[in-house]
């Protein structure tokens, strides 16, 4: 035994200078270990900076759009025969009609200014100019007929092969072989450029404007599909939060503990880990083929939306009702409180800040859904504004669209101009994930109490 | 201090306010407390004493339905308090908890203002209609406690702010507050310093000319300081009861005599 135990001894007894083999050992796994975690994060972060910088490379140049300013007649004879300024009379005139005028308004820019290109025509001049140019001017008009009979100076998109020619996704060499833009009107956009005539500034039909054909990527702008998210999280709110808190409270406060709470619990935990398109047959089967709701509606996204959501928000209400301290309890019952009592004064309010995070969390996830919209229509190409309260399909139930949704709409389409509207659109969806976080943050440290 | 003096009576109380006959309680199949019988008398300190885990908390949790709120926990016999049965089907826990009152093993104020805390109990029962009557429960309830003159200036500042010490205090108030009969104390000095242990049993004593008090220790000096009776438990049984003096310095039973010297425990 002592045999044994001696050279054991003398390992010990070396100098606390020089490591021992076991320590050299225990500290390079150590080093090797932080290296490991080191790298990890590393990883995580570059791919971040990849993402960001992609994502902000390509659709920040969609905040700024090309515009042309012209100097637009607007004759009576051709735009109001009544000459009274009647709006029905007026309202005959299409837009072909303004287009024409906005032709005549840009040849007389090119001849004004004195600009020639060699090789252009005079009749392709108004390919500068947005397909949507001739809409916004016949809206302008109509909305104020007293314009009629004067010159008025508009700022007019320019159209997306333009727009790209200033961001350089366009140049002379595909404008050759593109069948709607030669290179002669680009060195005219550069000479109306050097005039002033033409400008790049910000754009906020971006977040404004619904979307637009795929004719006319320049105009296309997320307004339908915002407000469509909006509305659909407000009916997430609504349903998925109190739904949510009532049945985790009733599970974890007064429920009994048996077999039938036990399958609930693991129905609760596997319903969170559905994948998102179960629920969008779901809802596709419910609401909309049997409720009769209609389809692309925010009412019935936020419901499908809802039942996703729903078992986040309860396992996340549940993990901060664990939290509060049972002695919390036992003191509010101690005092003679109910139980209803203990929950609603002392645990509910212990248990706020964790409820809220968990259910911004869910509400994030469910802003940036899209498998489930897809089902039920929400991918529909939706032009008009959706009404809040409308007398055929109640409130939320006019087509609209969602954020995540009009990203993939867009990475659909032909035209490369969309492509940076997708990207820009996915900034707009990032910058409202990343507010909701930093609400989530702000609601967890104003609540926060210690115990 | 002086207003926080109460004259100390004798007492020669034999009223009788909780009467305890064969009382069981099983935790599943765990048989905790085999047929205790106690008559617990008004006016007067009752200390629990006993090894760990004898069953003296679980008995005590009886006595105002905190078991209730353990699934798995099953109550027989009768307790009866004023001659009303407790466990009666027609009993709401929540009156009864209002006339027993209890204080916990932890100091567990709310974290909420020190005047919320004392407040609470008196505001969900409706004891005071309006603000004036409120300020003065919450005031006598603190002299009570010994408390006022340390937290008359920071009456909304947070209880959790408060030493372990004046925590343990300020639960003793938040109890009192709802003017109880008995008072059910569970160790409330084991996470306490001498000092503040000091403070609380001196209040303890106090406390004895308006209510009944029960207090369960794992100290048989305190016991022996505090009490005027003393109920021994050892594994689930009621080995003995009777006056304090008598069970430290004549105990009747062998197992009794071995805990107080020490021999068990």
């Amino acid at each position: 035994m002592t045999a044994n135990a001696t050279p054991d001894m003398t390992a010990r007894k070396g100098s606390l200078l020089v490591q021992d083999k076991r320590t050299t050992k225990r500290n390079a796994t150590e080093a090797r270990f932080k290296a490991c975690g080191l790298g990890a994060i590393a990883i995580g972060v570059v791919a971040l900076v990849i993402l960001v910088t992609s994502i902000l490379g390509n659709g920040l140049s969609a905040f700024k759009q090309t515009y042309i300013r012209l100097s637009i007649e607007l004759p009576e004879p051709k735009l109001d025969k009544s000459g009274v300024r009647d709006l029905e009379v007026m309202k005959k005139v299409t837009t072909i009609g303004y287009a024409a005028l906005l032709k005549k308004a840009m040849v007389d820019a090119v001849e004004n200014n004195g600009i020639t290109v060699d090789g252009l025509k005079l009749k392709d001049v108004d390919d500068l100019i947005s397909k949507e140019a001739p809409a916004t001017l016949r809206n302008l008009v109509l909305g104020n007929p007293a314009l009629v009979g004067t010159t008025i100076t508009l700022d007019v998109l320019a159209s997306g092969r333009i727009d790209g020619y200033f961001k350089d996704r366009v140049n002379l060499q595909s404008a050759a072989r593109d069948s709607k833009i030669t290179p002669q009107q680009l060195i005219l956009a550069d000479a109306l450029k050097a005039k002033g005539l033409l400008e790049i500034r910000l754009n906020p039909d971006f977040i404004t404007a619904p979307d637009a054909s795929d004719q006319r990527p320049e105009a296309a702008g997320l307004g339908v599909a915002i407000l469509g998210s909006a509305y659909m999280m407000i009916v997430v709110l609504v349903l998925a939060l109190p739904i949510g808190v009532a049945a985790s409270v009733y599970l974890e406060e007064f429920a009994p503990k048996n077999r039938w709470t036990d399958v609930i619990e693991v129905n609760i935990s596997n319903l969170a880990a559905v994948p998102s398109i179960v629920f969008g047959i779901l809802g596709l089967a419910i609401f909309i083929n049997f409720a009769g709701l209609r389809a692309s509606a925010p009412i019935v996204g936020g419901l499908v939306l809802t039942l996703m959501t729903l078992p986040t928000i309860i396992i996340s209400t549940r993990a901060a009702l664990k939290a509060v301290p049972p002695s919390i309890r036992d003191a509010a019952l101690g005092v003679g409180a109910s139980r209803m009592q203990s929950v609603a004064h002392h645990v509910l309010p212990l248990a706020a800040p964790g409820i809220l995070t968990g259910t911004i969390i869910g509400l994030a996830q469910a802003l940036g859904e899209t498998a489930p919209l897809l089902l039920i229509g929400m991918v529909a190409f939706v032009r008009e504004y959706p009404a809040a309260w409308s007398a055929k399909d109640g409130l939320f139930g006019e087509p609209s669209t969602a954020l995540p949704v009009q990203v993939y709409n867009w990475t659909q389409r032909a035209d490369p101009a969309f492509f940076e509207r997708a990207s820009g659109a996915i900034i707009v969806l990032l910058v409202f994930l990343l507010a909701m976080n930093a609400v989530a943050i702000i609601l967890r440290r104003r609540f926060e109490r210690r115990w | 201090m002086n207003d926080m003096r109460i004259v100390e009576s004798a007492v020669n109380n034999t009223e009788t306010k909780i009467s305890a006959r064969d009382v069981q309680v099983y935790y599943g199949a765990n048989h905790a407390i085999k047929d205790v019988s106690v008559d617990i008398p008004d006016k007067t300190v009752t200390a629990f004493i006993g090894p760990s885990g004898c069953g003296k908390s679980t008995f005590l949790r009886c006595l105002n339905r905190m078991n209730d709120t353990i699934a798995i926990c099953r109550v027989s016999g009768d307790i009866t308090l004023d001659g009303e049965n407790i466990y009666d089907p027609r009993v709401d826990p929540v009156q009864l908890r209002a006339k027993v009152g209890m204080v916990f093993q932890k100091p567990n104020p709310f974290p909420k203002s020190i005047y919320d805390n004392v407040a609470y109990g008196p505001k969900i029962h409706g004891l005071s209609r309006n603000k004036a009557g409120l300020d003065e429960i919450v005031e006598s309830a603190l002299r009570k406690a010994a408390l006022w003159n340390e937290v008359k200036d920071r009456l909304q500042a947070p209880g959790t702010g408060l030493s372990g010490g004046q925590q343990q205090r300020l639960c003793i108030a938040r109890a009192i507050a709802t003017s109880p009969e008995v008072l059910l104390m569970d160790e409330p000095c084991s996470a306490l310093d001498p000092i503040a242990t000091a403070q609380v049993e001196e209040l303890i004593d106090e406390l004895r000319c308006q209510f009944s008090v029960v207090i369960v220790t794992h100290s048989m000096q305190q016991a022996a300081r505090v009490s005027q009776r003393t109920a021994f438990f050892h594994l689930g049984d009621l080995v003995e009861y009777g006056e304090t003096g008598d069970i430290f310095t004549r105990p009747k039973d062998p197992r009794t005599e071995s805990y107080i010297t020490g021999r068990i425990g």
